[in-house]
């Protein structure tokens, strides 16, 4: 079994040696690849894929492949890829230049996302808490992702888990993402009632499927 | 990891606390003993029970906003939804399940709920 770390493009600047990579070839475009062990899926394997994408998208523009993706030999690989060869090609055109960037808020108070159902007496306040939730969601969302998405080339809003207000991953210009964090930080200034994580740089994973 | 962070807030724990171990999930990729079986089964009936759930509350939320129900419809419709999330609660809790434990990922169709 042979594992996929990244597509690049071909020719590219030296493999790092952080591991035994090989690149497979395909018509200007070249997947990078290690052959997998016989260990299982794991979360230091994980840490270790993630690694070297990083390594990669240091000196290069990278379309990360998720970990876990497993093909038979080499040859396997460059059929794959030829198959999509231009829908690929254009997926890394979207990223060149660009890292992607993870924004996640959560109120400063954290409580239940609905009414705690105990303390609500009538129905029709239930309902009333649960259209209020929704909408101060809404707001809080709006208020962040219409900025932040101003200063990206593109951007994805994730659905938020039980505890966050808004999730979203913005594909940022390399030379932009101090300006992006600076935005952040300014809008972490003026919504008190929020916490707001941004992480990155990371490979632009939720770029590289359109 | 700390080198990630381009903008941390004062409160970061609650970020930390949320996070799922990541063993976890790449187990739940198969997990098939059998004492875990009955929960993986409780796990994926009530995934579908919570998503019909929330989308009967939406499409009475959303009847509600257009006002087309009287106060005593209202009030009904919230006595029964109150009534299904205080249930929910009680089954996650029988299964030892969390809200986000009734998600699935899609994949490139992204969550389910």
């Amino acid at each position: 079994m042979i594992e996929l770390y990244a597509i690049t493009d071909n020719p590219c600047p030296a493999l790092p040696d952080l591991a035994p990579l090989t690149i497979v070839p395909v018509n200007g475009l070249a997947a990078v690849c290690m052959p997998a062990g016989e260990e299982d899926f794991s979360a230091d394997a994980f840490w270790r894929h993630e690694e070297v994408v990083e390594a990669l998208m240091a000196d290069r523009d990278v379309l990360p492949v998720r970990y876990g993706t497993r093909l038979d030999d080499e040859s396997a690989v460059a059929r794959a890829v030829k198959e999509r060869r231009d829908e690929l090609a254009a997926a890394l055109d979207h990223v060149r230049g660009a890292v992607e960037l993870s924004v996640r808020a959560m109120p400063t108070e954290t409580r239940r996302a609905g009414p705690p159902a105990a303390e609500v007496s009538s129905g029709a306040e239930y309902l009333r808490l649960r259209t209020g939730a929704d909408a101060s969601r809404d707001h809080a969302a709006r208020a962040l992702h219409e900025p932040l998405s101003g200063l990206a080339r593109a951007s994805v809003e994730g659905r938020p888990r039980p505890q966050e207000l808004f999730r979203a991953a913005y594909l940022v210009e390399r030379d932009a993402v101090e300006s992006f964090a600076a935005a952040v930080a300014r809008l972490q200034k003026a919504n008190t009632g929020l916490s707001i994580l941004c992480t990155g740089p990371w490979p632009p994973y939720s770029f590289a499927e359109r | 990891m700390r080198d990630k962070v381009l903008h941390a807030p004062r409160e970061l724990d609650p970020f930390l606390g949320e996070l799922p171990p990541l063993d976890h999930a790449l187990s739940r990729r198969v997990n098939a003993d059998p004492e875990s079986l009955e929960r993986g089964l409780a796990q994926l009936v009530l995934t579908i029970v919570e998503l019909l759930r929330q989308l009967m509350e939406r499409q009475a939320l959303r009847r509600i906003d257009t006002g087309g129900l009287s106060a005593e419809q209202e009030e009904r419709l919230g006595q029964t939804f109150m009534e299904l999330d205080r249930r929910m609660a009680e089954l996650r809790e029988e299964f030892g399940l969390t809200e986000e434990d009734l998600n699935l990922d899609l994949g490139p169709l992204g969550r389910l709920l």
